[in-house]
């Protein structure tokens, strides 16, 4: 009962509060800013972990693998983010370039149902957009008076999933992401008084998107020799055309509503992708992944119309390795995993491209985790420092900070009677 | 591995903190300034607002035959001649009384001198015109007619005219209304020497003690009252307002031990009863082609602004008030892109040159509904108060073309665009100078019409909401 209310709890707070995040100009472009992070334990990999198998952590990189669950398990995690960027470049007042917040990420849960069944559900940001700007300008038939448009823009498209995975042949899992996307792109356009800053009329541009997008996963491991294991991942996510409907609401200085039309439903396609991981592990203490991702957005190019102007959208791709140091002990024959050291670095090439600039992110990253023996609870902290963009081409470069606490809780079910304490 | 089939009170512990440090710190969000995006936004996405300030405005000279000049305070004579209104002359009509306790008079020791009018002419009193003119001013006695006595009681106003007997005295004098001082070396005072022969009779009558100066009805039945005006001839240039404290005053020598000035005063009796009767002669003038009323009842005459020197003239004194109509008005709600009013500014200019620190405009200038029957209606209130407007007058010598009065007619515009009246045509809205300079003051406004230069006619400027459909 009271685990039941507490995922209601985690649940609701997690859609109150995934929306929020940090200042980001480019978000208010295509879907907005598309998350390359998974907020779990391999983020301290630089998030790399197609090919990552973990008997306790939901690697939600790749559905296949929750079949590595320890049979019986249930697994829970939640993450938060903070987040501190500065910003350079010639759009940046100097006075003010820098933003921080704090945000939740991500909340998902797994259970390994059966001995080759592994399962999980979840709720994870899939684009988000937090921007703000302002445009002076002259009323339409005059050219003395000014107005200025404050365009504003906080959404979140979302995704809920349930996957589920299943081993074969000790050797090979295969997965199915069944993902849900909802939520919506918003851009507000405040039209206010030049010199008081009264609002004069505002229009709220809604578009609402929902689908399902689906990911299918595999994973191939085994020994290589004694003292080497070896896992080889792939992902592919089939495109997707995401229901769009687009809403405006137009009000006057007195809020009272001028115009409230909801627009003919159109489609956003979200395109193919596939992604490609190794992992390879020696003596269970040192492994070393690598991750390579593609999103074929150009093959979707034509069937979309996003927000916006003069801004192209075109394929990405993400390249990723990390490294890890996982400390064991063995208890009553089982190996048990104290705590791990990770660091990683990561470069993509986002699906944006302005003024002839495909916006660049790339980073470095560390983490460390502690499982606790006394407590079902374990930790992990991990540090990122990336370069967003770039200050060419009257562009923004975002240097930015993120420090990623994810928690996780796991116990035994179906224990049939049994307690352990 | 420790295995739990439930929730510990430590791990309930730790997610209640960390779901409060998450709400708490999800709170501590700061922006950085970006000029980041314009280009990249559609501008055809979101509402505009467009300002149409080319709507027709019909500018029509209501006239009405005559205002309430009565019991105004003060008694306005004088007149000058007008560039566009002609010249206006004021008269002031007003009765005296005799005084409440008569003195004891002696013919072997006290003798008459002389009688005169006295005017007060404070600080602050009104004047209109140019003060560096002499006026003169003549005082005939009212006759042939009861005055004010039942039944014949009734109001006075601008227009009414009482006949005159022959002049009983006259002065001309300079007077500097800001200091005050008059060229009779008199500080605030205007003195007028009256005829001696109705002075000698009034004096015989205090002495006799006569029924007529004992009781006051008799004595305005008998005497009337009195009527100051402008002196014959070319217009001097100046209206004055004097304070409704006149006084009729007989002089005498009281001879005693010691041989004494006296005098015996007659007040302005009955304040109400005291009118400025207005004249306006506008031979050689543009508005001489207003239209008169022809019947004592019927609705004023607007007369259209290109009949009239391309003029709206307001000087409410003079019974000009202007009534604004907006006969295309309409046709902006009929835009395609138009989904809203947010707001109306009417400017209102005064004609280049008509104005100056002599020919002064009104202060304030109220703007009020009128419909067909041209009558002055409603004070027009701005969006978000209940005040009546008085045109915000920014007044610029140094650039006339800056001189404005401003109003928000937003509250007209909003009802009016959409009005499917039949009578939408015909209502408008009314320029009149408000209470109490309506009767008080000759300040007058000349609005220059559509036929001016942009900057310098009259316009209604309506902001509208702009959306195109399915943008």
């Amino acid at each position: 009962m009271k685990l039941s209310i507490l995922i209601t709890l985690l649940t609701v707070s997690s859609l109150g509060a995934i929306a929020q995040n940090n200042f980001s100009p480019y978000s208010q472009m295509g879907l907005g800013d598309i998350d390359q992070g998974f907020y779990n334990r391999t983020t301290g990999l630089g998030e790399t972990g197609i090919a990552y198998r973990s008997n306790r952590y939901i690697i939600n990189n790749n559905p296949a693998s929750f079949s590595a669950l320890t049979n019986q398990f249930f697994t829970m995690e939640t993450s938060i983010r903070g987040t501190f960027v500065d910003y350079y470049g010639q759009p940046v007042d100097v006075a003010s370039t820098q933003s921080g917040d704090i945000t939740f990420r991500r909340l998902a849960m797994a259970i390994k149902a059966a001995k080759h069944w592994g399962t999980s559900i979840g709720l994870v940001p899939y684009a988000t957009s937090n921007y703000e700007w302002n445009v002076p300008y002259y009323l339409q038939g005059s050219n003395q008076q000014v107005a200025n448009h404050y365009y504003t823009g906080h959404g979140s498209v979302n995704k809920a999933y349930w996957a589920n995975s299943v081993e074969f042949f000790n050797h090979l899992s295969l997965g199915v992401e069944a993902g849900y996307i909802f939520g919506d792109i918003n851009q507000k356009d405040i039209l206010q008084n030049g010199t008081t800053g009264a609002t004069l009329t505002s229009t709220q541009n809604d578009i609402y998107l929902q689908n399902i997008y689906m990911t299918y996963g595999m994973q191939l491991y085994g020994h290589l020799g004694k003292h080497w294991d070896y896992a080889l991942g792939g992902v592919y996510s089939q495109k997707s055309a995401l229901l769009a409907s687009p809403n405006k609401l137009v009000l006057d200085n007195d809020s009272a509503v001028l115009q409230n039309e909801q627009l003919p439903d159109g489609y956003i396609y979200l395109p193919n992708s596939f992604g490609a991981g190794l992992s390879i592990t020696h003596n269970q203490h040192y492994t070393w992944v690598a991750d390579y991702r593609y999103s074929n957005w150009n093959g979707v190019q034509r069937l979309n119309s996003y927000p916006g102007q003069d801004y192209n959208i075109i394929s990405s791709e993400r390249g990723s390795m990390g490294f890890e140091i996982s400390k064991k002990k063995t208890f009553f024959n089982n190996r048990i995993e104290l705590s791990y050291f990770q660091s990683g670095l990561y470069y993509s090439n986002s699906y944006l491209q302005i003024n002839g600039k495909q916006i660049h992110d790339m980073g470095v990253s560390t983490g460390f985790g502690v499982n606790s023996l006394k407590t079902p609870l374990a930790y992990a902290i991990t540090l990122t420092y990336g370069i967003k963009g770039t200050t060419q081409n009257d562009l923004i470069r975002e240097n930015y900070f993120n420090l990623n606490i994810v928690i996780n809780y796991g116990a035994i079910w179906f224990t049939k009677g049994r307690k352990f304490d | 591995m420790t295995i739990y089939n439930y929730l510990r009170k430590e791990l309930l512990f730790f997610l209640s903190c960390f779901l409060m440090a998450l709400f708490v710190l999800s709170g501590c969000q700061k922006q950085p300034d970006l000029q980041f995006g314009s280009t990249y936004t559609d501008d055809n996405t979101g509402a505009n607002i467009v300002v149409v300030d080319t709507s027709t405005i019909n500018v029509y000279t209501v006239y009405v035959d005559s205002t309430a000049t009565a019991a105004t305070g003060y008694q306005y004579v004088g007149t000058y001649n007008d560039q566009y209104l002609g010249t206006v002359s004021s008269r002031s009509y007003f009765q005296v009384a005799p005084p409440s306790a008569l003195p004891v008079l002696d013919p072997r020791f006290d003798i008459y001198d002389s009688i005169g009018m006295i005017l007060y002419f404070k600080r602050a009193n009104p004047y209109y015109g140019d003060t560096t003119q002499t006026q003169t001013y003549v005082v005939n006695q009212v006759v042939d007619t009861l005055f004010q006595l039942a039944p014949f009681q009734r109001g006075w106003f601008s227009n009414s005219v009482l006949p005159l007997g022959p002049a009983l005295g006259s002065t001309s004098v300079l007077i500097a209304p800001n200091i005050p001082y008059t060229s009779q070396g008199t500080g605030d005072t205007v003195r007028i020497r009256m005829d001696d022969n109705l002075g000698q009779t009034l004096f015989n009558m205090v002495y006799d003690k006569s029924d007529t100066v004992k009781q006051t009805g008799i004595f305005e039945n008998w005497f009337n009252g009195l009527c100051i005006s402008p002196g014959p001839g070319a217009p001097a240039g100046i209206i004055d307002g004097f304070k409704d404290s006149c006084v009729m005053r007989i002089y005498y020598r009281a001879n005693a031990e010691i041989s004494s000035e006296s005098f015996i005063d007659f007040p302005l009796y009955n304040k109400s009863s005291q009118w400025n009767n207005v004249t306006v002669n506008r031979t050689g003038k543009a508005i001489s082609n207003l239209i008169l009323p022809t019947a004592l009842a019927q609705i004023p005459p607007a007369t259209i602004s290109s009949a009239i020197g391309n003029i709206g003239y307001v000087q409410t004194i003079g019974g000009l008030n202007v009534k604004l109509t907006f006969p295309y008005l309409s046709s902006i709600a009929l835009r395609r892109d138009y989904i809203g009013l947010l707001r109306a500014t009417l400017t209102v200019r005064p004609v280049p040159g008509s104005f100056s620190q002599i020919w002064r405009l009104p202060p304030a200038v109220g703007i009020y509904a009128t419909d067909l029957n041209n009558l002055i209606g409603a004070p027009l209130a701005a969006v978000g108060t209940a005040g009546a407007q008085t045109g915000s007058l920014v007044l610029d010598y140094f650039n006339p073309l800056n001189t404005a009065y401003t109003y928000d007619v937003t509250n007209f515009v909003k009802v009016q665009i959409t009005n499917p009246s039949q009578t939408a045509l015909q209502t408008g809205l009314m320029l009149s100078v408000p209470a109490p300079a309506n009767t008080a003051s000759f300040n007058r406004l000349m609005i220059a019409d559509q036929t001016y230069p942009l900057s310098q006619q009259i316009s209604l400027s309506v902001y509208y909401i702009s959306l195109f459909p399915h943008q």
